[in-house]
């Protein structure tokens, strides 16, 4: 936690010229002392809160940059959500924060349930998009010569990009039980172990889903979509433990060094997508009925008790539990043929934990000294509860919720743990992944599909992708580097790092 | 058909111009239907009628974007090309409908692109000039 006293009060008087100049933000932007590598952006009406950055310089610099180049800007995204009514403490963006729509991705925010607000931008058309890993009895050594048997049956075996379908075909009764029951309803159906439940968040399933609050085009969408992993930053992944860095929670997660794990990144498919498509709307109409100001008309919302806000939560947990059976679906099928391939008996294949990340959830944190129930938004942040809460599996609940952080399919991914200090400064909030650096469409133009296939190859990865663009576009070079913004957020204490993993075999939608 | 595709880092900006309304809502969904896919590999077999409605022509635009990607997944289809059959303005409320034409998805012979899970009301813009009109918003990847 030391601080270069000099060298932040040049930081701080760069950054407030910087500011001033723009006209936009005329705030003053300062580290906060508490912590490391957090700045803050003071409340000036009509903002509510401060807004609070979890970066260092170079990070806060390239901000900064963006704020006056680029017309879509993470930082006014980020100010723009402290306007929203019924804000607590600070909108929050973790390291690995980027332009969203309305929302910054990596944004975290919290309103009172009694006078806050729900907003769209805040969960996103992904409701409940997520990570789920699971941890194999292998190692590194049994799976030499068997790459490319991995990467072929899950190619063939897990569906995966536009127009895809899934192998359950469903009726809409069928449907609305997932919506209401989510990942034990797939369990109860006869896919995946009882016991991965407990390793989900909330168990795999949100009360007070209401399927009535999801359209009949959602349903219609969503018939053949249980069980596929979608396209864009969605991934299937073989990797290799390559590091611990904390070996008791490492113990408590059953996870050791050379250990084989397979995580996956996807949400709740088109039933989600829908969900925030009908919404819209319904949305903006409350926005102007409740004379809501907006800066973003993205920034759509509506007041948590109000019936609009009501209905909208409703479809929410409905897409959330849409989320985790599909997950629960994919678990199952990954584990099949991992369990083929790797001739092991898929019992062996243990669920290590689920995250989530494009949320809006209830949940109880403590605000200077008040107990407090919160509606927390978390748009491409994971939760990240430290030890003792009770949400938490027993097993893992003395260290910490585990935090999955994707990186790149050349990168490395990090197992991290939440924090005391995350409880306090970010309602158990953390990254969520790497975080693009470059445009989908730049990243298309740098890159060629064949030619990162080629390079990975040489490095000893082997990838292929359904989407003729999606390699170029998920080229490793069009993000952050992981391993920056996972050791900001550690030296910040919101996590501590548990494990480093290496990618070996990714499936791309 | 005049579309643009914008720079977003994580997302992609859209905007369709034309003479008209009609024809730059066109031009947009065509940027999306060249998104999906290489829309060249598809033949315009079949015919699916699609319509939505807005308070403005942005809030139409974006309700119609939405509308072709539902279908899209209703239908199994990938989808060439689409027309503007008809718009209209009722007590403040904006509708359209028009007409996708495309076929059932054949991996064999389609390009498949980028799944867009939706379009969005951020970066929302609609200008309305004598000649020229233009509809812009951000699709969420």
């Amino acid at each position: 936690m030391s601080h270069n006293q000099t060298k932040d009060r040049a930081e701080e008087s760069a950054a407030t010229e910087k500011l001033d100049n723009l006209a936009v933000i005329t705030q003053t932007l300062s580290p906060i002392q508490s912590g490391k590598h957090c700045w803050e952006i003071a409340a000036r009406p009509p903002m509510r809160v401060p807004a609070r950055i979890f970066t260092d310089w170079e990070g806060m610099k390239g901000l900064l940059d963006d704020l006056e180049e680029k017309e879509w800007s993470a930082l006014r995204q980020l100010t723009n959500v402290t306007v929203l009514p019924g804000i607590v403490k600070a909108a929050l963006a973790m390291a690995d924060v980027h332009p969203g729509y309305g929302f910054p991705i990596g944004g975290v925010a919290a309103f009172d349930v009694e006078t806050g607000t729900v907003s769209l931008a805040g969960v996103g058309f992904d409701i409940n998009c997520g990570m789920r890993a699971l941890r194999t009895p292998l190692t590194r050594d049994q799976l030499i010569g068997k790459e490319q048997a991995l990467l072929e049956g899950l190619y063939a075996d897990i569906p995966a990009g536009l127009g895809s379908t899934g192998k359950l075909v469903l009726e809409q009764e069928e449907l609305d039980r997932i919506l209401t029951g989510g990942a034990p309803e797939i369990v109860a159906l006869g896919f995946g172990l009882p016991e991965d439940l407990e390793y989900i968040e909330e168990g795999g399933v949100i009360q007070a889903a209401d399927p009535e609050a999801v359209s009949a085009t959602a349903k219609k969408r969503q018939r053949k979509e249980v069980g596929t992993l979608g396209a864009g930053n969605h991934y299937v992944e073989v990797q290799v433990i390559d590091q611990i860095y904390d070996n008791s929670a490492a113990a408590a997660y059953g996870i050791s060094t050379d250990q084989i794990l397979v995580t996956f990144h996807t949400g709740s498919r088109a039933l989600g997508h829908q969900i925030g498509n009908d919404y819209q709307p319904i949305l903006e109409a409350a926005t102007k009925k409740y004379g809501i100001e907006v800066p973003d008309r993205e920034l759509i919302c509506a007041p948590i008790q109000s019936p609009e806000g009501q209905q909208y939560l409703r479809a929410v947990r409905a897409g959330a539990n849409c989320a985790f059976a599909n997950r629960q679906m994919l678990a199952h099928m990954i584990r099949q043929t991992i369990a083929r391939v790797m001739e092991i008996p898929e019992g062996e294949i243990e669920t290590l934990y689920e995250v989530c990340h494009n949320t809006a959830k209830q949940e109880r944190h403590v605000v200077d000294g008040v107990e407090r129930e919160l509606l927390v938004h978390r748009k491409g942040a994971t939760r990240a509860f430290g030890p003792g809460r009770p949400e938490v599996p027993e097993r893992y609940r003395g260290v910490g919720q585990p935090v999955l952080v994707g990186g790149t399919m050349g990168t490395m991914s990090y197992v991290l743990r939440g924090t005391a200090l995350g409880m306090v400064e970010t309602f158990g909030s953390a990254l969520h992944g790497a975080g693009r650096a470059m445009s989908r469409r730049q990243a298309g133009k740098q890159w060629r599909s064949d030619q990162i296939t080629r390079e990975l190859r040489d490095r000893g990865i082997l990838v292929r992708a359904h989407g003729r663009r999606s390699l170029a576009e998920e080229a490793p070079g069009a993000y952050k580097d992981a391993e920056r913004v996972v050791q900001i957020m550690a030296e910040a204490g919101i996590i501590a790092p548990v494990a480093r993993v290496r990618p070996l075999v990714c499936i791309k939608g | 058909m005049p579309y643009t595709y914008l720079e977003h880092e994580a997302d992609i900006g859209l905007e369709g111009t034309g003479e008209t309304l009609e024809r730059a809502i066109e031009a947009g969904v065509q940027g999306l239907l060249d998104l999906m896919v290489d829309t060249e590999t598809v033949e315009p077999v079949e015919n699916v009628a699609v319509s939505a409605e807005g308070t403005d022509p942005a809030t139409l635009f974006v309700a119609l974007l939405n509308a072709v990607i539902a279908e899209r997944d209703i239908t199994g289809f990938f989808f060439n090309r689409f027309q503007v059959n008809e718009i209209d303005q009722v007590d403040g409320h904006w509708r359209a409908n028009g007409i996708l034409h495309g076929e059932p998805v054949d991996f064999d012979r389609h390009a498949v692109g980028n799944e867009v899970k939706a379009a969005t009301y951020s970066g929302l813009r609609f200008i309305d000039q004598p000649d020229r009109k233009s509809l812009r918003c951000v699709l969420d990847i």
